[in-house]
């Protein structure tokens, strides 16, 4: 049944783009996917681990930055890069939660909501590597060969399958990481600290690496929109209002859950179209009356909900 | 040569001295009983053994090893698994898998660490339970089951702060012979514990705190005798 779901799920994902040719449609479902990266990466260590970030956008930012940097300055792929800005960011993850870590609860919060707007000011001001407020521009992106076939990216085409392919990586890495010991090892971190310790699990390292892992997805997901987007500056990837964005996505999807993020990220980025169609900037209003709703009504997210409803554990 | 050896083990807090120069030899295969009034520093002994609070100043070894500095999880490992005086299972997980997750310690392969986790609750005679969810588990099954979690990390020293205690008569009997079956199995066991008959009953050998000193250490029958233990517990006059 879980099988099914994931292979009709896939299949779906393939096949949409030849739905429509409206390239508006295809940047929303682009969107779509890159917040399911986002929301992905969030819930591996906020939704199993229950280690609440309220930073996430410093990997983000980092991994879009050094996509940038090395492409422009030294010329690297940028395919390569966005692995590069993946690498970087669970590098940079590392010594912050071996210090953030030692803090418990709401400090551990604040911490990472501290480290963003660090990194974010220091992106501000560094203007010899970032240009400061002025961003960074990429004007032409090489068309790569793949099997023979040229693929420039000019079009979103490519963009929507690229993005289809990590947010698929991002959610098969959740779904092994959840059978997985440091998966379990997770749980019980997010259930008691001293428990967990009891039972013999160094929860600091078990936090340590989940935040790799997460700020690795994040970065990649940095590259590609850097890539997509071709143009960084600070506030548009550093900004906290992201680290929030990501927080919702895994917490309306159903926090602890592999196809949570997609759906959560399908229901928010759908709803803040529609209203922001209809009532520009007050779309936000609405948006925050629908996240109200749900984690009243809903608080183990829209799959969570199914999930029990459907009376299974998958 | 003596499994554990604590040597002027001290914990301040503060101003207070919580243990006050312990020492005392843990001897490999028997079943040690801590017992003092509230507020002896019983647990607190335990907390700094099994790495939860760091000692003011003192020795630990394992088996000649230091434990000193290092972390709950690290202490584990070496060999010494601990229960908690208010369970602490966890508690939206399910019986097994709160099991599942301390055998995971020395079997990193899911469908074995789970084979064992069932082992071990056949041990403490919870596998009828292994389906339910934690929270929904009596007290008594409760505490079975931080035994269980326990023993599952294959423990050489089984620590277990008060088994016994909001047990109805039954539930102690079958707690007892848990005991008596942990130690035939060749772990060693050092338990604090208020419900004197079964301490007396079960223990080899008792060490009694007041105060965060240790007043008296010896078997059941002559620590019942002594006259600062009678002291500690009923006042000067009943002494």
């Amino acid at each position: 049944m879980t099988r099914l779901l994931a292979a009709a799920g896939i299949l779906v994902l393939l096949a949409a783009p030849l739905l429509t040719n409206n390239s508006f449609y295809q940047h929303l479902m682009i969107m779509v996917l890159f917040w399911t990266l986002l929301g992905a990466s969030w819930n591996l260590l906020g939704g199993y681990g229950g280690q609440v970030s309220f930073g996430h956008a410093a990997f983000l930012g980092i991994g879009a930055y050094v996509t940038m940097i090395f492409y422009l300055s030294l010329g690297l792929s940028p395919w390569l890069g966005m692995l590069a800005g993946g690498i970087i960011g669970a590098l940079f993850a590392l010594p912050i939660g071996l210090i953030c870590f030692r803090l418990r609860g709401p400090y551990f919060s604040l911490a990472t909501l501290a480290v963003a707007e660090i990194v974010r000011l220091v992106a501000l001001n560094w203007e010899q590597l970032t240009a400061g407020p002025m961003g960074l521009l990429i004007t032409t992106l090489p068309p790569i060969s793949f099997g023979g076939m040229a693929i420039n990216w000019e079009s979103k085409l490519p963009f929507y399958y690229l993005a289809v392919a990590l947010a698929l990586f991002a959610m098969g890495l959740t779904y092994l990481v959840s059978r997985s010991r440091l998966g379990a090892y997770l749980l019980a971190v997010r259930e008691d600290i001293d428990c967990a310790e009891a039972a013999g699990i160094d929860t600091v390292r078990t936090r340590v690496v989940a935040l790799a892992l997460s700020a690795f997805i994040v970065g990649l997901a940095g590259g590609f929109y850097s890539l997509y987007f071709r143009y960084v500056d600070p506030d548009a990837v550093f900004a906290i209002s992201l680290s929030v964005e990501m927080v919702f996505i895994a917490v309306v999807g159903g926090l602890a859950t592999t196809p949570g993020p997609i759906v959560g990220a399908l229901v928010l980025v759908t709803i803040a179209e529609i209203f922001r169609e209809r009532f520009q900037a007050g779309h936000l209003i609405f948006y925050g009356l629908f996240m109200m709703v749900v984690i009243r009504y809903m608080p183990e997210g829209i799959w969570g909900r199914l999930r029990l409803l459907l009376g299974r554990q998958g | 040569m003596a499994l554990l050896e604590v040597s002027q083990l001290r914990k301040d807090f503060g101003g207070l001295r919580a243990v006050s120069d312990l020492s005392f030899q843990l001897k490999r295969g028997e079943i040690l009983g801590l017992i003092g009034p509230n507020g002896a520093g019983k647990t607190t002994v335990f907390n700094v053994i099994t790495g939860f609070l760091p000692p003011t100043s003192g020795r630990l070894l394992l088996e000649d090893e230091s434990l000193v500095g290092l972390k709950p999880h690290a202490v584990v490992k070496k060999g010494i698994a601990r229960t908690f005086q208010i369970v602490k299972p966890f508690r939206n997980l399910s019986v097994l898998e709160n099991v599942t997750l301390a055998a995971f310690l020395h079997e990193p392969n899911r469908s074995r660490a789970e084979a064992k986790a069932k082992a071990t609750l056949d041990r403490v005679q919870l596998c009828g339970k292994a389906k339910a969810n934690a929270a929904d588990l009596t007290l008594s099954e409760q505490k079975l089951l931080e035994i269980a979690r326990a023993l599952a990390t294959d423990p050489k020293i089984l620590f277990l702060d008060e088994p016994m205690s909001g047990l109805n008569p039954t539930e102690v009997e079958v707690s007892c012979e848990l005991v008596r079956r942990i130690r035939q199995d060749g772990i060693t066991v050092i338990l604090i514990e208020h419900h004197m008959k079964a301490i007396m009953n079960i223990s080899d050998r008792v060490i009694v705190l007041h105060h965060g000193v240790k007043i008296a250490d010896g078997t059941p029958q002559a620590v019942v005798q002594n006259r600062d233990v009678i002291t500690a517990y009923l006042g000067e006059r009943a002494a």
